[in-house]
């Protein structure tokens, strides 16, 4: 299997792509595509595989440049990252690199430098193409779907991986319908969240041939440097007066911000997050029960909650169930992070269990949030769950 | 939600444009169609307007140099600069807050999540809901790629300034394409600045807004001023 990159759309193929199949990442007009194909290439050069990017609609002295900003260094894993520059041409540039195509806008041409490439590897590699649309828009979509099919079959022979970004500009339907449908092994649908503007963007596997299609859109958003992320907009950080909401917040977060009035939260904290992959905004309520009101305003949307305990006071524990009321949760992931386990008398999550009567396979995770113990932790849990609640 | 072009007797004849506009520019080289596009732009900038520029011909540092030479006190950070130049000319220079780079006019793809993204910020963090959006030149995108090509990119285009309720403002180089495509190319657009050569000067008219087009009137450009005449 060839990662792609991107940790949670492995988990939803099923570990990856296997060797000799092809990918198309399937993209909105006006959505982030191509840094998914980049990501991939990142991942094998990295992790000592070949990658092979097909450039079409950007100078080659630009791409390495293109993965720096992502704080991927092309440059250092030397020829195992290899441009197949199919946009010089176009242009009427010279090319430095190895791999070049005479004729960007003949199909035939194209293949002739693919073709070549694949026998050059002499291992199975991944092989990238920047924008496939911009192929379709030079060569036209008849001739670029037979070239495509043409590139797989090779790609399977090789055991290659082959992947596209593609951009569905208005085509033919019979040509869109052939990008998303058969064409490929694997299809990941890439789109936008539009209310008058694009506001958010998401992907989910419409097709795979290997495995069943965990059907799941998941949100993300593009960091640079960090490439694609999966975002989580709205994570809750609850519980009682004085259980450590906000120490927790900012052990947890890259940056953040607390409004608070003599060292207590009289509004909100809040925090982002950015940790294997994911990235999350994180939302802290107020403890004392005068800003209830506040709480559920905090709450609405939220993908999941953190309930923040004092471990050592059993007494504000039917407190922090009512917050968890308040907060109308029901339904929502919800992890309890047993708070100040360095203190004397600190419960035991068990015991925690008990004095709460909760399942026994509700997440109870030790924190110590002072010294930053256990909360990462406690993230990795929440997101799990949040993932297979398929509430993202 | 209405906008006006900021050239005053047409704003006079043509009235209020409607929020969802889209407005194609054709002109003859050297009329000043680069000025005029952006004194559009600067006119939705003072009146609190938010202004995504595509520039195909121009570095996006210069088009941001032409607003901070005319009128320091206009909100750069209302400007978003689509710059499909700068890397073209072998510079990794990276994306700032005003000026986010297009691989080259070939990369209709990257374009579109720039001209997007700008929308978004605009829109959702700074809460701006008024956007012109300035795409100069189409020609230069036509010398790259196909008539159909670009087609399906105003499509997409045009029909996101419709659902943002913006002003979408499209410039053209008159001369320089067959009458297919100007004519194909229309066919997207609610109204038309149309310039043409007259004696020793240049003429400029709006069409589409009305039952029928403004007179032609003679103009000259003083800095962020089209000073119309007859």
């Amino acid at each position: 299997m060839m990662k792609t990159g991107i940790p949670a759309l492995d988990d939803h193929l099923h570990g990856g792509i296997p060797r000799g199949k092809s990918l198309v990442y399937y993209a909105y007009p006006g959505v982030e595509c191509n840094v998914f194909g980049m990501q991939t290439m990142y991942r094998a050069v990295s992790e000592g595989g070949r990658g092979i990017y097909v450039t079409s609609s950007t100078d080659p002295r630009m791409i390495r440049d293109q993965f720096a900003e992502f704080g991927w260094d092309a440059a250092e894993y030397g020829d195992r990252f290899v441009i197949v520059d199919g946009f010089s041409g176009l242009v009427g540039a010279n090319s430095s690199e190895q791999y070049v195509v005479s004729t960007p806008d003949d199909a035939d041409s194209l293949t002739q430098a693919i073709k070549q490439v694949m026998e050059d590897m002499d291992e199975p590699s991944v092989i990238v193409f920047e924008s496939l649309s911009t192929i379709m828009d030079l060569c036209g979509e008849s001739a670029t779907l037979d070239a495509i099919e043409e590139w797989n079959q090779y790609a399977m022979l090789y055991d290659h991986v082959i992947v596209y970004n593609f951009t569905a500009w208005p085509y033919s339907e019979d040509t869109l319908a052939h990008v998303k449908g058969d064409i490929c092994n694997s299809v990941v649908l890439i789109g936008g969240i539009v209310e008058k503007v694009i506001f958010s963007q998401y992907f989910g596997v419409k097709k795979t041939d290997w495995d069943e299609v965990t059907k799941k859109c998941t949100l993300y958003k593009v960091l640079k440097p960090g490439g694609v992320r999966v975002y989580l907009p709205k994570i809750l950080v609850t519980g009682p007066f004085d259980a450590g909401k906000s120490t927790f917040v900012h052990a947890l977060s890259t940056r953040s911000v607390s409004v608070d009035r003599l060292g207590t939260t009289v509004a909100l904290d809040y925090g982002h997050v950015d940790h294997k992959g994911f990235t999350a905004d994180i939302f802290g309520t107020p403890g004392q029960e005068r800003f209830d009101p506040i709480v559920k305003l905090l709450s609405g949307e939220a993908m999941g909650i953190f309930l923040i305990l004092d471990s050592t006071n059993t007494g504000d524990f039917v407190r922090a169930k009512r917050m968890l009321e308040i907060t109308e949760s029901m339904g929502l992931p919800v992890v309890i992070v047993a708070n100040k386990q360095d203190l004397e008398g600190a419960l035991t999550p068990e015991e925690i269990r008990r004095e709460l009567d909760m399942a026994h396979d509700a997440p109870i995770i030790p924190v110590v949030a002072t010294s930053r113990e256990g909360v990462f932790e406690a993230f990795d849990v929440l997101v799990d769950r949040v993932m297979e609640a398929g509430s993202i | 939600m209405t906008y006006n072009l900021g050239i005053s007797k047409i704003d006079e004849l043509i009235g209020d444009i409607k929020g969802g506009t889209n407005i194609m520019m054709i002109g003859p080289p050297m009329s000043g169609k680069d000025d005029i596009t952006n004194i559009i732009a600067y006119h939705g900038l003072i009146n609190k307007n938010a202004a995504v520029i595509v520039s195909t011909r121009e570095p996006g540092t210069n088009v941001l140099d032409w607003f901070e030479s005319r009128d320091l006190s206009i909100p750069s950070e209302h400007i978003g600069i689509v710059d499909c130049v700068t890397r073209t000319l072998g510079f990794g220079a990276p994306d700032t807050e005003n000026i986010k780079m297009a691989s080259s006019p070939v990369d209709l793809t990257g374009i579109g999540v720039k001209i997007s993204q700008f929308f978004e910020r605009f829109w959702m963090e700074m809460q701006m809901k008024e956007t012109r959006l300035c795409i100069n030149s189409l020609s230069t995108i036509l010398m790259y790629s196909n008539l159909q090509t670009v087609f399906r990119f105003l499509h997409v285009f045009t029909g996101r300034v419709k659902a943002a309720n913006a002003l979408g403002v499209y410039v053209i180089e008159d001369g320089m394409h067959d009458d297919k495509t100007i004519v194909t190319l229309k066919q997207l657009f609610d109204g038309m600045i149309e310039i043409r050569e007259k004696d020793d000067g240049y003429q400029m008219r709006a069409t589409g807004f009305a039952s029928k087009p403004t007179p032609w009137f003679d103009y000259e450009i003083d800095g962020v001023n089209i000073i119309l005449r007859g």
